[in-house]
């Protein structure tokens, strides 16, 4: 097991080191220059442009400024600077945490409420209560989380507010400490809830038919074991596989949830940084987001053997 | 001065068009829940500073406006738009070409320094130096020795200062122009004109990271701590005790709030989490009226907007009466109050109604008028087709779509409009000769006098390095320029100024299209709210309610 874990960690090393390149061409290959965004709708003043070019090594062919970059990143640990002269470490540092904690609340809400509605609608196949969740779950994929993001904002921080006067879930910011996640939270989780729930149902629903589950009830086994230990955890494989690869869509891709409640988080630079050509910043932004796709994909592969014993890593 | 707030709202427009629409109005004030503890600061709407707080560096509005609590103008504008005096004593010349700039005694540096005369001219020469790379370089091109320290791409400075500054004394400094410029005055009061104190350049000759996270000034706020740009979600001041001028009663705590989204940030004073938004979005402005009432406003904004024609590049649009066809066959009424909801007003002259020198109507080409328009352009024999270049990253589609919709239908033509990436793509097309069409351009001024709307665009020695981007060319236009600027006062350089804007009125070489207006609006615990002509608070008036 440990064994395994290290060679999957070095794996990783020729994938992360690709990861840079590969964004660091991209970024190259866009169109535009990025000293010339610096200046906005102004053409600029050729010699500072000049002066500037020189200082972040744009004048240089691709592959000396690729060595720039990662020498400095393996040897120095420095990942470089944005134009404005920050380091990126810094910026980095500032943004995960927010995206983090916000990425953490969506998954933790997904697992609890998707998995919880989907069981509830998988021991009620058929019923009313089944019909009820399916079609709500329809709608808050259809609905996207544009919509959902500013309805909720108005109601629950704006109105809510200006009716009671207490301030339960803030507008925006995040200077409310954790309240301040629970509205972008589900906002951001709303539509993997919505899928969550109907995996869950489908997965236990399967499972339930299965003969060994039969054999259970026929053990005398009560219900309450029988769905929570034969069942649930047989159906949980796929619940997890899709949580593991969530994390790390809720952590890039976070854009508009992250606009709506002014939450300054990676999604957003990113957004930014494309825009600004900061190469620099989109390549540390999207190793690190490799990172964490590559450690969620293990942390899963180790779960499948917990969950199913006959699963072994040597 | 560059508008990183085009950029901001690429994020939050283009993501959030949907927007507001949800907004019932009618909403009722309840009062905000007080802050246990301390006193709750005045809480202000910007977006992100773009560069680090370096005076010399800022050149888009949000950084300057943090800088202009930190910081106090020598010059600032009166009601009448006029600059006075605010850390000079006095400004004088005889020629407009030495000017005398006389520092008023008891201004101190945040560290409890005083501050002289040259602190001015190490922070002009910083930002003139061209190895400096400073955005508000160009400010410093009228001064003489300006070509010494500054010489263009490719070539090395022969000096480090100009020699066009001289520290009288303590309190005196001499600046001499190259030529004489009789609206300096006016220029005195922007950002790059500013001081820095001697500890902001650091043993290499760059300023300092901590200069540019914690700014030291000598204006009426100080920052609490330093700024970490990309982390911090706020900026902390408090009034600075030993602040000579004017300060706030009943407050000394303000907080400047960064926000991606203009239609958060509204939310957010909704909900009395914020006091000041100077940027509400379009989207909100019919329900912010409503909402807000009193607390909202609507005034002009320096700024315009045009549709540029390639005069140099093209010579389909050489012909003036195809230029005054295009411009008569645009409905500005119903672009202005129905694409922009009125956050725009209809213009009618190059001078903008917020600066001195605006002359409401001289533009006779600028009213609608399809019928006279279509005949002109057939006489003239306009192109059969136009493209008509934007940029994608400012949420200009919709009014250039609009202005192509006019073309269409009022002059029986085709028009194309065609984005780009970037306003920059443009010209890189212009100059490539891939593309001759007209193009989107909009003006935000660098210093509010008349002659910004003239030189920087439209003179001669523009093109190429200034933002004369369509090569237009007028001897007669440079040369009445020219005479106001060597007027020897600022009411008698207007004049001409005027006389040159009337060239431009005929010729038309650009189509002034519409003028910005500022829409912005305060919370219930705040009064008396102003907004200067660099759009800027003037926060000593602020009151608490």
């Amino acid at each position: 097991m440990g064994r395994y874990v290290i060679r999957r960690l070095i794996q990783a090393i020729p994938v992360l080191l690709g990861a840079t390149l590969l964004i660091f061409c991209i970024v190259f290959a866009l169109p535009g220059d990025p000293i010339a965004a610096l200046f906005g709708d102004k053409r600029p003043d050729p010699a500072i442009a000049e002066v500037l070019r020189e200082q972040y090594h744009l004048n240089d062919p691709l592959l000396l400024q690729y060595w720039y970059y990662i020498s400095g990143v393996l040897f120095r640990g420095d990942f470089g600077v944005n134009f404005a002269d920050i380091p990126v470490s810094q910026i980095m540092a500032g943004k995960f945490q927010i995206t983090l904690n916000l990425a953490l609340t969506a998954l933790t809400m997904e697992a609890v409420i998707g998995v919880g509605l989907g069981l509830w609608a998988a021991l009620r196949r058929g019923k009313a209560t089944d019909t009820m969740i399916l079609a709500s779950t329809l709608l808050l994929i259809s609905v996207p989380t544009l919509v959902t993001g500013f309805v909720l904002q108005l109601l629950l921080g704006v109105k809510l507010k200006q009716w009671t006067g207490a301030d339960i879930f803030p507008v925006a910011g995040t200077f409310a400490g954790w309240r301040s996640y629970l509205l972008p939270g589900f906002v951001l989780a709303g539509t993997s809830i919505a899928y969550l729930t109907r995996l869950t149902r489908t997965s236990l629903a399967e499972t339930l038919r299965a003969d060994y589950i039969r054999t259970a009830t026929a053990k005398g086994l009560s219900r309450r074991r029988v769905v929570g230990r034969h069942g649930l955890r047989n159906a949980l494989i796929p619940l997890v596989t899709y949580l593991g690869a969530d994390l790390g869509n809720l952590m890039g891709g976070a854009v508009i949830t992250e606009t709506i409640f002014n939450l300054q988080g990676i999604g957003n630079q990113l957004f930014t940084s494309v825009y600004l050509r900061e190469q620099p910043v989109v390549v540390g932004i999207v190793t690190v987001l490799v990172l964490v796709y590559i450690l969620a994909n293990l942390v899963v592969d180790l779960l499948y053997a917990v969950l199913d014993p006959r699963i072994r890593y040597e | 001065m560059r508008v990183t707030k085009g950029a901001r709202i690429v994020a939050g427009t283009a993501l959030l068009a949907l927007a507001v629409a949800a907004c019932g109005g009618g909403a009722s004030d309840s009062g905000g829940t007080a802050a246990g503890g301390g006193e709750t600061p005045v809480r202000m709407e910007i977006g992100e500073p773009q560069e680090l707080l370096n005076p010399q560096n800022t050149t888009e509005t949000e950084g300057s406006e943090v800088l202009a609590a930190v910081f106090s103008p020598l010059v600032r504008y009166d009601e009448n738009k006029q600059p006075v005096e605010e850390a000079a004593e006095s400004i004088t010349t005889t020629d407009s070409k030495v000017w005398t700039i006389k520092l008023k005694s008891g201004y101190t540096w945040h560290d409890g320094t005083p501050v002289t005369a040259a602190d001015y001219a190490r922070a002009w020469n910083f930002a003139a130096l061209q190895d400096n790379a400073m955005s508000s370089s160009y400010f410093f091109g009228r001064v003489d020795g300006y070509e010494d320290v500054h010489p263009g791409e490719g070539k090395t400075p022969s000096a480090k200062e100009m020699k066009g500054l001289k520290v009288v004394d303590d309190s005196t400094l001499e600046v001499t122009l190259a030529a004489p410029f009789s609206q300096f005055k006016t220029m005195l009061g922007y950002t790059a004109f500013y001081p820095m104190p001697k500890s902001a350049i650091g043993p290499d000759g760059k300023v300092t990271q901590a200069f540019g996270e914690q700014p030291i000034g000598q204006g009426l706020f100080k920052l609490d701590k330093p700024y970490k740009k990309g982390t911090d979600p706020t900026i902390e001041l408090s009034v600075y005790d030993k602040f000579p001028g004017k300060k706030p009663t009943g407050w000394t705590k303000l907080q400047f709030k960064v926000y991606t989204s203009s239609e958060t940030a509204w939310n957010d004073l909704q909900a009395e989490n914020l006091d000041i938004h100077d940027s509400l979005p379009a989207t909100a402005i019919s329900t912010a009226k409503q909402v807000l009432g009193d607390r909202y406003f609507d005034e002009p904004d320096a700024s315009i907007g045009y549709i540029g024609t390639p005069l140099k590049y093209n010579k389909d649009f050489q012909n003036v009466d195809v230029r005054k066809a295009i411009s008569m066959a645009i409905d500005r009424k119903t672009i202005t109050d129905t694409v922009f909801s009125g956050t725009r007003s209809p213009a009618d002259d190059f001078i903008n109604p917020a600066i001195p020198g605006y002359r409401q109507g001289a533009c006779e080409a600028c009213t609608y008028n399809p019928a006279e328009a279509k005949k002109l352009y057939e006489a003239a024999g306009g192109p059969k087709t136009i493209e008509l270049g934007y940029n994608n990253d400012g949420g200009h589609k919709e009014w250039i779509e609009a202005v192509a919709n006019n073309l269409r239908a009022n002059l029986g033509i085709e028009v194309t409009p065609k984005p780009f990436e970037k306003f920059q793509g443009i010209l890189d097309a212009l100059d490539s000769k891939e593309y001759k069409g007209l193009f989107r351009m909009g003006w935000a001024i660098d210093y509010p006098a008349a002659e910004n709307y003239l030189t920087p665009i439209f003179g001669t020695g523009a093109i190429g390095t200034g933002s004369n981007y369509g090569g237009y060319s007028n001897k007669d236009f440079d040369e009445l320029v020219a005479k106001g600027d060597q007027a020897t006062d600022s009411a008698e350089g207007l004049k001409f100024y005027q006389q040159a804007d009337d060239i431009l009125l005929k010729d038309l070489p650009y189509i002034p299209v519409y003028f910005y207006r500022s829409n912005f609006g305060h919370s219930t615990k705040v009064k008396n709210v102003k907004l200067n002509l660099l759009n800027q608070i003037n926060w000593a008036d602020i009151e608490k309610a």
